[in-house]
């Protein structure tokens, strides 16, 4: 389990992250949502150990990451948003030399390669030069390093920048299987397509400062708590905004263009269908009718500004 | 502990692959190693040149001659090798990779420091070579001399390589680091002694240079010609060191700096660990426009 608790970092005259606190479990896929220079990023080397924090901690399992540097390193696998490669090994040896200094044992060194490879689908590029794959197997390449030593927190900064669409979707599936595994993983990333697929809990940061934290259908319910209904009706919609915001559950109704509405609407599916049933009985031409349901992307434009620290 | 110690810096360090790293850098044939390729290249030519010279000369040459250019030649090429070792990995950000890695400070040093001195030991097998054809030609040579100049040679080495490390480590860009220490070499090795030598002259200036290798290998040399000349008991302690120019007694010329470049060696890796920081100091060593800088 990993618990961030009141984390804030600080540098001249600047408040990169202003102690932020959650708490995640064992087969979380955590989406760290926020603009560039949000503070996404040191929040991550933070508790990847890389920047110390100037308030706050994070423990992993027990480990403290500013008193237990050495057991939570042996924890973590780290990706920052850059892949830092050795281009003059090939990949084993480069994933060797990690799983050397992660104190694999010599004997299993082999089998986890081997293993690891065959996760990130790499096996056939066991004996070719760094320098020689493409950007997204290095990509795999940098995730398979994270794995050589079976870390329980996975540290991914962007993981799929610069990826192209396969590449991305093979990425998302792989990170989606390491949640099943049972490991904890923080994304971060701008692209909240990317993350509303297999994230099964966001993160949204802006300014160093935590504004959402749960699973993504809990926070589109809290940021909208009732159901905004989408009607197209043959005529003048501003002629009908009257009758309809008369209506039961009918909280307003907006005319939004010639035959729009836009209606916000507090009751059920059931409410709703006899709505829908009352609006035909006046006599109201409907074209169509649906539900405007809100994504993550609405919800991460409605809280944030847009701000930069 | 010590057992522990040695264990873990040097047997079982994981930065040994900095020993695969170089021989790579120099023997593959990749795109990137070609400029290495033909350096290399360059450098046997050069060798084959030597060896004839050294060959058709032998009974002319000096083995402390050989000596002498054997350390003038590594004392540039160790900086070349070593640069890059710390500040490079920063450039590159690969260094993220192993301040996140529960490595220690001292092995990633040592680990580097061992890379370079397996490349050099490449270099300095071959110039054994050349060496022992002089040894066994020259007549005004002696065995024990030729050793101990030899251990000046590689130990002097070994502190240029601790020094390339430490210059790698305190700053930001690696041609700074590279810049640093052949600055820094010029001037304890040349500037420093033209310097001293434009205020005095002569044999009372070795005290000031107990230290410089050329001085010292220049001095071994001497030592042979005057047991040649004298016999072996005539630049002992306690002799009149007749023909030994020098004011320094003729045995201070070898161990002794031997063991202080050992010792100063030694200083310069630890002092190189110990500037590694492996949290936010960092921030400073990233270039600038990043976005963590």
């Amino acid at each position: 389990m990993l618990e961030v608790k009141n984390l804030r970092k600080e540098y001249a005259g600047l408040t990169a992250v202003q102690g932020i606190s959650f708490n995640l479990h064992p087969g979380d896929i955590f989406g760290f949502i926020g603009s560039n220079g949000a503070g996404k990023t040191t929040t991550i080397r933070m508790i990847a150990t890389l920047l110390e924090p100037t308030a706050g901690t994070a423990i992993l399992n027990g480990a403290d990451i500013r008193r237990d540097t050495m057991e939570v390193r042996r924890m973590i696998g780290y990706m920052p948003d850059f892949f830092g490669l050795y281009d003059d090994v090939k990949v084993w040896e480069y994933l060797d030399f990690f799983a050397a200094i992660y104190r694999v044992p010599t004997k299993q060194r082999g089998e986890v390669i081997d293993s690891v490879l065959e996760l990130t689908n790499l096996t056939i590029k066991k004996d070719a030069f760094v320098q020689s794959l493409s950007r997204g197997m290095q990509q795999r390449l940098c995730l398979a390093r994270c794995l050589v030593h079976d870390p329980t927190l996975l540290l991914l900064d962007e993981p799929a920048s610069g990826l192209d669409p396969r590449a991305r979707a093979e990425l998302k599936e792989l990170i989606a299987e390491l949640g099943r595994m049972g490991k904890i993983v923080i994304v971060s990333s701008h692209i909240l397509p990317e993350l509303a697929d297999f994230c099964n809990t966001v993160g949204i940061i802006e300014r160093g400062e935590l504004l959402a934290f749960g699973p993504v259908s809990k926070i589109v319910t809290e940021m909208q708590p009732h159901r905004v209904l989408a009607v197209q009706v043959l005529g003048a919609a501003a002629d009908f905004v009257g009758p309809i915001a008369d209506m039961p559950n009918v909280l307003s109704a907006v005319a939004v263009g010639e035959g729009d509405l836009r209606v916000e609407f507090s009751g059920d599916l059931e409410a709703q269908a006899d709505f829908l049933a009352k609006l035909v009985g006046k006599g109201m031409r409907v074209a169509t009718f649906r539900e405007d349901s809100a994504d993550l992307e609405d919800v991460f434009l409605k809280l944030t500004t847009g701000a930069l620290n | 502990m010590i057992k522990e110690k040695w264990l873990d810096l040097v047997i079982q360090n994981p930065m040994l692959i900095e020993i695969t790293r170089f021989r790579r850098r120099y023997t593959s044939a990749s795109a990137t190693s070609s400029m290495n390729g033909v350096v290399v290249l360059l450098c046997i030519i050069c060798y084959a040149t030597l060896l004839l010279v050294v060959i058709q000369n032998r009974t002319s040459i000096s083995p402390i001659v050989m000596i002498f250019a054997q350390t003038a030649f590594l004392t540039v090429l160790a900086p070349m090798l070593l640069y890059g070792s710390i500040s490079g990995e920063r450039e590159r950000r690969s260094w993220d990779l192993l301040l996140v890695a529960p490595i220690t400070k001292p092995q990633i040093v040592v680990g580097k420091f061992m890379g370079a001195m397996a490349a050099l030991g490449v270099a300095v097998i071959l110039f054994q070579v050349p060496i022992e054809i002089a040894a066994t030609s020259y007549d005004r040579s002696h065995w024990q001399s030729v050793l101990v100049a030899d251990l000046v040679s590689v130990t002097f080495l070994m502190c240029v390589c601790a020094l390339t490390i430490l210059f790698s480590a305190r700053v930001k860009r690696s041609l700074m680091a590279l810049g640093a220490t052949l600055g820094s070499l010029v001037t304890i090795l040349i500037v420093f002694p033209a310097l001293v030598g434009l205020g005095q002259s002569g044999p009372a200036t070795d005290a000031a240079f107990f230290l410089h290798p050329f001085v010292v290998l220049s001095r071994i040399g001497d030592r042979d010609d005057a047991i040649s000349r004298n016999g072996a008991g005539t630049v002992g302690p306690g002799t009149s060191q007749p023909d030994f120019p020098s004011n320094v007694p003729a045995p201070w010329w070898g161990w002794p700096q031997t063991l202080t470049y050992l010792g100063l060696t030694i200083v310069l890796l630890a002092w190189a660990s110990n500037t590694l920081n492996f949290a936010e100091n960092e921030v400073k060593f990233l270039p600038q426009g990043h976005k963590d800088a």
